[in-house]
C-alpha cells in the first residue's frame, strides 16, 4: 500500500521545524501528534512530519467510523486519546452536542448535550455546529453558532460556559456564525462578527472570565482568528473582516497592528516565516511588523473560494471557487502550477508531508503532490471517495486522517 | 407520587428563599439535599461563580439513580445557563446510573404534561435509550402535547402508521397529523403529501399568516437613515389615504414590496393590518424578512431588527405583544438597503400571530 512520506532532505524541513515549534509554543500541553484546533496546531493547516496512506474507500483503509447524532461543519480535533467533534440536532437545531470518541477504537467515551441559548437559524450549507473546538490539552472549548461557548475537561465535565448571545443580545447571524475559537497564551479568543452586537473577546481558559472585550465593526464575517507570534508583542491574534485585519495581543486585547483593505470574510489569513497571507480578491503577502503595510506582493491568480490558503516552505496554495488548486512561490507570488480538482470546496486544504489534502463537498478527497521542489507543479496522486456531504476541514494525527461528513466521522487508517 | 411531588415542591420553595445554601461539591446525602442542589444550580447566572456551579454539577452527577427524576423538576425555573449546568450534571448521573434509572419513573415524567417540557424531553430521551418500545407507546397520547419535541415525535409516529393502511385512511391520518403539527418543516411535508393525493392545502391559512395589508408609498432609507427615523405612519393615528390594499397570494404569506411599492433600493415602506384576536392577552408576533424590520401592535413597539440580507426564515424574529380581544392593528416597517448583489434584491416580509407553540391565533375579516 502506498503511503505519503515526508522528504528527509526537503528544503521544507526548516519550515516544518518552525511549524512544530509554533505548535509547542501555542498549544500548551498538547502532544506534538495532537490536532488540537481548526486547521491544526497554530491554525496553519500543516502537518509536515505526518505520513498518511494514499488510498481508501468506504470498505478499505478505514480504521473506524462513527455515526453522529446531528449535523455539523466543524472539524474533529485530536487530543491525546480522544477525538472530539461537535454536532447539533433537533427541528430547531438547538440541541448542541460535544462527542468524544476513543482514538483507537472509535467507541464513544462521552457525549454532552446542551440547549442553545442564542439564535440557531442557519443557511442549509452551514450548521449550528460550524466552529471547530479547540483544546489546550486539558480543556476542550467549543463555540456554536448560537454564540454558546462551553469548556469541558477531557472527561466531559463542564468547567464553565458563556452564553454570549444572552450577554450580547443582538449578536449572531441567521446565515450561521462560522469562526472557531482559538486558545492563545491561555486566552480563549472568540470573534463574533455580525450586523448586530459585533465583538471579539479574550476569555481566561481556566476560569471563563473576561480578560478583554472589544467592539467590532457591524459586519458579518466567518473567518477564524489566527495565532501570530510577534517579536515585540509576543502571542497575538489576527482578526479579519471584509474591511481589513487587525492584530491584538492575546493576553490583554491591545491593538498592536492593523491593515485596512479588501479582506475576505470567509477564508482565514495564514502565516509563514513572519509574513501574513491575506485572502481578498486574490492573495496578498503583508508583513505585520512594517509600519507601511503595503503588500509585498498581491496576486489575483491566487483567489480563494471558501477554503483558506496554505503557506509552507517556499510555497503558498489556494483553491478557488471553480475547484482549481493553485501553487505559487511564497517569496513573490509567481505562479508555479495549477491543477483542476472536481467538485466544490467548503473545507480548507491541509498539508501532510509534501502533499496537499483537499476534501470536496461531494466526498472526494484529493491528494496533490506539491513536493517536486522549487518550481514544481502540483500533481494529483490520488482521489478517494466516501459517501456523504463534507464541509469540514480534515484533521490528521499519528498517521491517520479524520474526515467528517454531515452524519459520520471517519478515521482513515495509518499506512 | 403526590406526596413525593409535594416534598419536591417544598424543597424548591425553600431553596428559592435560601439561594446559594446548597453549594456542596460532595454527592448529596438525601433526596431533599439533591433537589436543593439541583434547584440552586438551575438558577445559575453570571460568570463569577462558575467554580461553584461546576462543583454543584459534580454533586448532581454523583447522586444515586433514584434521585435523578425528582431533580428534573428544577428545570421549571431554570435560567439559560442553569438549565445547561443542571443538564450536564444530570446526564453524567444518568450515564453512570445506566439501567438503574427506572424506566417507569421516566415514563411518568415524559407523559405528564404538567412537568416542565425540558424535563419531559430529557426523561423521554433517557427512556428511549433504555426501552424504546415503552417510549414509543407513550406517543399516541401526545399528539396535542404542549412540549413541541414530544408532539413532533407523536406526529411522526402517526405519519409512519399511514404506511400500514390503505389510501382513504392514509388521507385521514395526514389530515389529523396536519392539525397536530406545529413545526414548519413537518407541516410542509404533510401538506405536500396531501397535495400529491388530491387534497391541496392552503399553507398560508394553515400557518396563520396575515395576508391582508394596507401598504404605504416608499420613504427614504438611503444609507439606512430611515430605520431610526419616525415617519408620519408611526404617529398614533396614521393617515392611510393613498395606501395600497393588497392580499398576499404567496403560499407563505409573503408581502412583496418590490412588486407592491417599487423595485427600488434605499427605501422603506409601512404595512398596516387589522387582525381579530379571540381573547385579550399576550401572543407571539412572528415575522420573517431579509430586510430590517420594526413592528408595532396597537401603536406599541414590539420589536426592531436592523439586519439586512443575512438570511430569512419563517418565524425569524419572535416577540410577545399584548393584544385586545377583537380588532387590533399591526404596523410593520420594512427597510431595504442599497446592496447591489442579486441576492440582496428581495424586499418583503411575512408575519403571523401565534401562541407559544406556533398555533395561529389571529384572523382577518
Amino acid at each position: 500500500m502506498a503511503a505519503l512520506r515526508p522528504r528527509a532532505n526537503s528544503c521544507r524541513t526548516g519550515a516544518g521545524a518552525s511549524v512544530l515549534a509554533l505548535c509547542l509554543l501555542l498549544s500548551g500541553s498538547t502532544r506534538a501528534a495532537d490536532w488540537p484546533e481548526f486547521r491544526g496546531p497554530g491554525g496553519r493547516g500543516a502537518a509536515p512530519a505526518e505520513t498518511i496512506r494514499t488510498t481508501w474507500s468506504e470498505t478499505d483503509g478505514i480504521a473506524w467510523r462513527a455515526d453522529l447524532p446531528g449535523k455539523g461543519a466543524s472539524s474533529p480535533i485530536v487530543v491525546g486519546d480522544l477525538v472530539v467533534v461537535t454536532a447539533s440536532s433537533g427541528p430547531r437545531q438547538d440541541q448542541l452536542h460535544l462527542l468524544a470518541f476513543d482514538v483507537a477504537t472509535g467507541g464513544l467515551r462521552w457525549q454532552r448535550t446542551f440547549w442553545a441559548t442564542g439564535r440557531t437559524l442557519c443557511h442549509p450549507t452551514s450548521a449550528v455546529a460550524a466552529g471547530t473546538p479547540a483544546s489546550d490539552g486539558t480543556r476542550i472549548i467549543a463555540l456554536f453558532s448560537s454564540c454558546d461557548l462551553f469548556a469541558l475537561d477531557r472527561d466531559g465535565r463542564l468547567l464553565w460556559q458563556r452564553n454570549l448571545a444572552v450577554e450580547h443580545p443582538r449578536s449572531g447571524n441567521d446565515v450561521g456564525m462560522g469562526a472557531s475559537p482559538r486558545i492563545i497564551d491561555g486566552t480563549v479568543v472568540v470573534q463574533i462578527d455580525c450586523q448586530g452586537d459585533a465583538f471579539a473577546a479574550g476569555i481566561d481558559a481556566v476560569t471563563g472570565a473576561d480578560r478583554w472585550t472589544v467592539p467590532r465593526e457591524k459586519i458579518a464575517s466567518w473567518s477564524t482568528p489566527l495565532a501570530v507570534e510577534l517579536p515585540e508583542h509576543g502571542a497575538c491574534v489576527a482578526l479579519q473582516n471584509p474591511n481589513g485585519l487587525e492584530l491584538r495581543r492575546a493576553r490583554d486585547g491591545d491593538l498592536v497592528w492593523s491593515w485596512k483593505g479588501d479582506c475576505s470574510g470567509i477564508p482565514m489569513t495564514t502565516e509563514a516565516a513572519g509574513m501574513l497571507y491575506i485572502p481578498n480578491d486574490g492573495l496578498a503577502a503583508v508583513s505585520p511588523v512594517a509600519a507601511e503595510s503595503t503588500p509585498s506582493w498581491r496576486s489575483t491568480k491566487l483567489a480563494c473560494g471558501i477554503a483558506s490558503p496554505l503557506a509552507w516552505g517556499d510555497a503558498v496554495a489556494t483553491i478557488n471557487r471553480a475547484g482549481v488548486l493553485t501553487v505559487a512561490a511564497r517569496a513573490d507570488g509567481a505562479l508555479q502550477g495549477q491543477v483542476r480538482l472536481a467538485g466544490s470546496f467548503w473545507a480548507s486544504p491541509i498539508l501532510v508531508g509534501d502533499t496537499v489534502v483537499a476534501a470536496n463537498k461531494e466526498g472526494a478527497t484529493f491528494l496533490v503532490s506539491v513536493g517536486d521542489g522549487p518550481g514544481g507543479k502540483p500533481r494529483i496522486i490520488a482521489e478517494n471517495q466516501l459517501p456523504g456531504t463534507f464541509t469540514a476541514t480534515p484533521a490528521v494525527a499519528d498517521g491517520c486522517l479524520y474526515l467528517r461528513s454531515e452524519t459520520t466521522l471517519w478515521k482513515i487508517a495509518s499506512p | 407520587m403526590r406526596r413525593r411531588r409535594a416534598i419536591v415542591s417544598a424543597v424548591i420553595a425553600w431553596s428559592l428563599v435560601h439561594p446559594g445554601v446548597a453549594s456542596a461539591s460532595q454527592p448529596p446525602q438525601s433526596e431533599m439535599e439533591a433537589v436543593a442542589i439541583a434547584t440552586d444550580l438551575a438558577r445559575a447566572d453570571g460568570i463569577e461563580a462558575q467554580v461553584r456551579f461546576a462543583s454543584q454539577a459534580d454533586a448532581v452527577a454523583g447522586m444515586p439513580a433514584e434521585w435523578i427524576v425528582p431533580c428534573l423538576e428544577a428545570l421549571r425555573e431554570a435560567t439559560p445557563a442553569g438549565a445547561n449546568w443542571l443538564r450536564s450534571g444530570l446526564e453524567r448521573a444518568a450515564d453512570r446510573a445506566g439501567e438503574a434509572l427506572r424506566v417507569d419513573r421516566l415514563a411518568d415524567v415524559a407523559r405528564d404534561d404538567a412537568r416542565p417540557p425540558r424535563a419531559r424531553g430529557l426523561a423521554y430521551t433517557w427512556l428511549k435509550a433504555r426501552q424504546p418500545q415503552l417510549a414509543d407507546s407513550l406517543l399516541d397520547a401526545l399528539l396535542d402535547d404542549p412540549a413541541l419535541e414530544l408532539r413532533r415525535e407523536a406526529v411522526d409516529k402517526l405519519l409512519a402508521s399511514a404506511a400500514t393502511v390503505d389510501e382513504p385512511l392514509q388521507t385521514e391520518i395526514h389530515r389529523r397529523a396536519l392539525a397536530a403539527a406545529r413545526d414548519i418543516d413537518q407541516i410542509e411535508r404533510i401538506a405536500g403529501w396531501l397535495a400529491e393525493h388530491g387534497e391541496p392545502v392552503d399553507l398560508a391559512a394553515t400557518l396563520g399568516f396575515v395576508r391582508r395589508w394596507l401598504v404605504s408609498p416608499a420613504f427614504d432609507n438611503k444609507q439606512g437613515v430611515g430605520f431610526a427615523k419616525a415617519y408620519p405612519p408611526e404617529s398614533p393615528a396614521p393617515d392611510t389615504a393613498g395606501w395600497q390594499p393588497i392580499v398576499s397570494a404567496d403560499k407563505h404569506g409573503a408581502v412583496d414590496l418590490n412588486a407592491t411599492v417599487a423595485a427600488e433600493k434605499g427605501v422603506l415602506a409601512y404595512a398596516l393590518a387589522t387582525v381579530e384576536m379571540p381573547t385579550a392577552g399576550p401572543a407571539e408576533v412572528r415575522i420573517g424578512s431579509p430586510c430590517a424590520v420594526q413592528v408595532w401592535v396597537n401603536g406599541e413597539p414590539v420589536m426592531q431588527h436592523e439586519i439586512y440580507h443575512a438570511s430569512e426564515a419563517i418565524d425569524q424574529y419572535v416577540d410577545t405583544a399584548d393584544f385586545r380581544a377583537g380588532a387590533n392593528t399591526v404596523l410593520v416597517k420594512c427597510c431595504q438597503n442599497e446592496q447591489t448583489e442579486a441576492w440582496a434584491a428581495d424586499w418583503k416580509f411575512q408575519l403571523r400571530i401565534c401562541d407559544r407553540l406556533g398555533t395561529p391565533l389571529a384572523t382577518q375579516k
